[in-house]
């Protein structure tokens, strides 16, 4: 996508879907800097997985999509849920386990949820999600809501049995769905050079009867533009798109990750193709904004998480008292 | 009112049918539940009263099919899903035990899942190994699931009712052999529901307190009506629903009989039945007993073939006769 | 540069504490970009390169080479262009992040009641045990015909309280008693050694049968008997063992463990039942230490062996010193203990 068309009536061409597509990245990179920090600093539990450098993908997607229409998540799921709109305070309180946190401190990072955003939940399972979100799209199509859903998954969740069997299900009941892969070249430490035999992970959508596309999954306007394709096919009753969206994380899978797999070469080459900085100079260039807002915005972006960060630390630990109330759903009466 | 005798097949589409007249979300899904009308005969007949969009066949991809369904209950919807065989749930397993059982929990009450899946399980049909277990601890010991094990049409209607209604994931496992058989009570007719986590008394004696699940409670009824004849009085207790557990019926009896007999199907190592003996052994009663508990399950086997092996791999009502009788007599 | 960032040492897996700092791989003044290693560091896990966060310069370096740094203490400070994400809540707020321990609840346990010690060694139904408990009955009085030898209700409901063996109960206690309240009267001393634990009851028995011998002048008898005081569902037993030392030690033996089999049933025979000129009590088998010295009429003296260590035993004897002196005590524990040591 060149800054040309930008201008030329394409939809992130207006200054609002431009900011917004920015604040999100900014959001996302910013929080991502923040866990990590809290991380390092031994005052969040558990572990993390970082999606810095991935911000495109899931802002991109998101931008294209309702309140309405859901999302399933994965382990690497902060940059989902940020996207379609998730409290950066409650989920910052998550990580540090308050009780105000998205799930009362009994989720943590991978089992972030949102009802008001249509975010289903994050996954500690990969590929979990994906029949989750296909059972979503058909409850959207029996209830008639109109409403998609999107499952954000990795390469690695690709050949998990629950991929096949959903993207089946959706393809054969022309679910109103979006199998969104986030190719970022590693299941941890397995390359797709390595965990798959075809060159394409697309090829994959025709075994199925999916059409499949690629994108870069750094360009932000790639992916928004691909995604509202994939969405009104969805909302048209055409059924299932599974997009591929290339993809890296700049950071290991998880913090005890000493990067054995890949070559620095490798990293600093998609550095380069850091996503937000590429998205900037595209939309001064398009005069769209100038270096001074979007400098503000990245600062805007900035401050939210400091507050959220700030605000969280002083929240309430999360409480063992009701823990066993919390396993089942109380009958209304 | 009529004394309708179903048979638990029968009971059980009657339940679903009610269902799905009252609440539109309620549809069902499984391999072969639509035309074919189930592998069992249980969904027959609901495929041309509520169309193709409601009995829903699926593809076999059990994994797919219960996923699909927890995100259809994420979504509004109640599914019922049909497992074929019980022990097909292991194809299906991340969806039962790592997601269904865990969302409300694990995000922190934003979700829930009122979805039931059904399945048929146990011995007896000779089907074999991969075709006739019981998976009750399977379930019983993920939190967050519910189980029932109905023994009877009439508890089969009223607790798949309330399973349905519930706003949970609910594991309802039938016993094959049960589908044909009509019960000893009436199923009655409408709307009714029975509570989960409500264990039945299903008769009172004095001598001796029988806990049995599933079709077992149907055999040790047998033996219940053989030693009354010889004078020995016996309460049998069906528990229904084994997560949540009640158990302050099986406390109750045992503090009057002072002998306790638990009979499962399933394996008896790390059996749901030695959660019964678990509670008991940790309880105010247990002071009552005047006899050591005994336990009667399934030989620790997969379920062998031929018909003399299947037969000896789990409790006969032989078996339970010799057992009730022996705590009596041995024990005063 | 204007922003001051410090990079910390950073968690690295879920159970890190500390790391040791290998190698710093910049040095001050040194202009770095982003995703550059700074330095090296190892934890019980893994060795891990720490890489800068952003495009800047290096401020200074805050430890040395091999120095165990706690994770979130910095390392060294960076100057940067942009604002790093970067927090430092101090001591106290990390502490408000602790996860709050479950309250540890004590479990206080209920000392048991005398009658359920009593009936800790027998096999019975709970319901019996919980009953006799109730009813004071001591369950090593009921014959057990359930299964195994237990005791079932039926059992607890029938027994009959044998009238002779509440009778010799009574008076095998009124002898003790008997015999602790004339103790009381008697001058006496007491005196104890720790010996090591590796000696048999036959041999004891044995060896203090010899050393009294040894001194006529406070033998009141021409024979030494020496009592055993031996627990029988009857109350306590003393069968006379007399002159033990005349017996070879392999016969002594096998009569001490036949006799006090037999004591255990209450059936100590006739000719055994008289003629103690001392007692020899074994508390150690209870784990005790001591007890009450006894001292029975018309005997001299009396030993309490006791529980020391595992290897050890303790062994007390009391005079009356009407018939000796004081000393003599001394001397004669002395020429015990050399005795069953040398033995």
């Amino acid at each position: 996508m060149s800054a040309q068309s930008l201008i030329m009536g394409h939809p992130m061409s207006s200054p609002a879907h431009a900011r917004h597509a920015l604040l999100y990245m900014w959001r996302i990179r910013k929080f991502e800097e923040a866990v990590e920090d809290l991380f390092g600093r031994g005052m969040m539990h558990g572990t993390m997985h970082l999606s810095i450098g991935q911000e495109a993908s899931p802002t991109g997607m998101c931008m294209a999509l309702t309140l309405q229409d859901q999302i399933t998540s994965t382990h690497r799921g902060h940059g989902h849920c940020i996207a379609k709109g998730a409290d950066l305070t409650r989920m910052i309180a998550e990580l540090l386990g308050k009780e105000i946190g998205y799930c009362g401190g009994r989720g943590g990072s991978m089992h972030i949820a949102d009802v008001e955003t249509g975010n289903l939940g994050a996954n500690g399972v990969v590929g979990g999600g994906i029949p989750i979100a296909a059972g979503a799209a058909l409850a959207s199509k029996m209830m008639k809501k109109g409403s998609v859903s999107v499952s954000f998954f990795g390469d690695g969740a690709m050949n998990e049995g629950a991929f096949h069997e959903a993207a089946n299900l959706a393809a054969i009941w022309k679910l109103p769905m979006i199998l969104f892969c986030e190719n970022n070249k590693y299941g941890m430490s397995s390359s797709t050079e390595k965990a798959f035999a075809i060159d394409n992970l697309a090829d994959r959508g025709k075994g199925y009867g999916i059409p499949a596309v690629n994108v870069d999954g750094n360009d932000v306007v790639d992916v928004y533009e691909q995604a509202k394709i994939a969405v009104e096919r969805a909302k048209s009753g055409e059924g299932p798109t599974l997009i591929v969206a290339e993809t890296y994380r700049w950071k290991g899978h998880s913090r005890s990750d000493k990067n054995l797999y890949r070559t620095k070469e490798e990293i600093e080459e998609w550095r380069e193709r850091d996503p937000i900085p590429k998205f900037t100079s595209k939309i001064i260039e398009a005069g769209l904004m100038t270096k001074e807002q979007c400098d503000a915005i990245a600062q805007e972006a900035t401050d939210a998480i400091i507050a959220a960060v700030n605000e969280s630390v002083k929240a309430k630990p999360a409480d063992p008292a009701g823990l066993l109330d919390a396993v089942f759903k109380k009958a209304s009466a | 009112m009529s004394e309708r005798m179903l048979t638990m097949a029968e009971a059980i589409r009657e339940a679903m049918c009610i269902a799905f007249d009252e609440r539109p979300e309620v549809f069902l899904l499984g391999e072969d539940v639509g035309i074919y009308g189930g592998a069992f005969g249980v969904s027959a007949d609901m495929y041309h009263r509520y169309g193709a969009e409601r009995v829903l066949d699926t593809p076999i991809a059990e994994l797919g099919i219960v996923g699909a369904a927890v995100g259809a209950a994420l979504s509004g919807m109640r599914p019922i899903v049909e497992i074929q065989f019980s022990d097909f749930t292991a194809q299906a397993m991340d969806q039962i035990a790592n997601q269904a059982a865990k969302i409300h929990f694990m995000l922190g009450g934003a979700l829930h899942v009122p979805m039931v899946l059904r399945t048929p399980q146990g011995s007896g049909t000779g089907a074999a190994a991969q075709h006739s277990q019981n998976l009750e601890p399977w379930f019983a010991s993920v939190p967050g699931l519910k189980v029932v094990v109905p023994s009877n049409p009439a508890d089969a209607k009223g607790l798949l009712l309330s399973s349905i209604d519930d706003p949970n994931p609910v594991i309802f496992l039938e016993h094959k052999l049960l589908y044909k058989i009509p019960g000893r009570e009436p199923v009655p007719e409408g709307s009714t529901r029975i509570p989960l986590g409500v264990s039945k008394v299903v008769r009172e004696g004095k001598d001796l307190t029988i806990v049995a699940t599933g079709i077992m409670v149907n055999k040790a009824w047998e033996v219940c009506e053989k030693l009354s004849a010889e004078g020995i009085s016996i309460t049998l207790i069906d528990p229904r629903t084994i997560s949540p557990l009640d158990m302050q019926p099986v406390f109750e009896s045992v503090d009057k009989t002072g002998r306790l007999l638990v009979v499962q199907e399933g394996p008896a190592h790390a059996g749901f039945i030695n959660e019964v003996i678990a509670q008991m052994a940790g309880s105010a009663s247990f002071g009552s007993l005047i006899a050591p508990i005994k336990r009667l399950a399934g030989m620790n086997i997969p379920i062998p073939y031929a018909p003399q092996l299947e037969k000896a791999a789990v409790p006969q009502i032989e078996d339970i006769e010799i057992a009730a009788r022996e705590i009596v007599k041995n024990w005063r | 540069m204007s922003f001051k960032y410090p990079v910390v040492m950073p968690k690295m897996s879920m159970t890190m504490e500390t790391g040791e700092l290998i190698i710093f791989h910049v040095k001050v003044g040194d202009h770095v970009k982003s995703g550059d290693v700074l330095f090296e560091v190892m934890t019980d896990k893994i060795d891990m390169e720490v890489d800068a966060p952003a495009d800047g310069v290096i401020d200074s370096l805050l430890a040395e080479p091999g120095a165990v740094i706690e994770i979130g203490k910095p390392v060294l400070i960076m100057l940067t262009d942009t604002e790093v994400m970067a927090f430092d809540f101090g001591n106290e707020e990390v502490e408000a992040v602790q996860v709050e321990q479950i309250e540890q609840v004590e479990v206080k346990i209920a000392p048991p009641t005398a009658a359920v010690i009593l009936n800790e060694s027998v096999k019975a139904v709970p319901k019996a045990r919980s009953e006799a408990a109730k009813r004071g009955v001591d369950l090593r009085t009921i014959a057990a015909t359930g299964p195994d030898k237990t005791i079932t209700m039926h059992d607890l409901n029938n027994a009959q309280v044998d009238p002779a063996m509440a009778a010799r109960q009574k008076a095998n206690r009124a002898l003790i008693a008997k015999g602790i309240e004339m103790s009381r009267g008697i001058a006496q001393a007491s005196f104890s050694r720790t010996v090591n634990s590796d000696f048999e009851t036959a041999t004891l028995i044995r060896a203090w049968a010899s050393v009294l011998r040894s001194r006529p002048d406070l033998a009141i008898h021409t024979h030494v008997g020496v009592a055993l005081i031996i627990e029988s569902k009857y109350g306590s037993a003393l069968p006379v063992f007399k002159d033990p030392d005349h017996l070879a030690h392999e016969d002594l033996k096998a009569l001490v463990a036949s006799t006090s089999e037999a004591a255990k049933n209450g059936k100590v025979p006739l000719a055994m039942l008289t003629g103690a000129t001392t007692t020899i009590f074994d508390v150690s088998r209870y784990s005790m230490n001591s007890s009450t010295p006894l001292l029975f009429p018309n005997q001299v003296t009396s030993l309490t062996i006791g529980y020391g260590t595992e290897s050890e035993k303790n062994i007390s004897l009391t005079i009356d010193l009407n018939f000796c002196d004081f000393y003599d005590g001394a001397l004669l524990l002395d020429a015990l203990v050399a005795s069953i040591t040398k033995h």
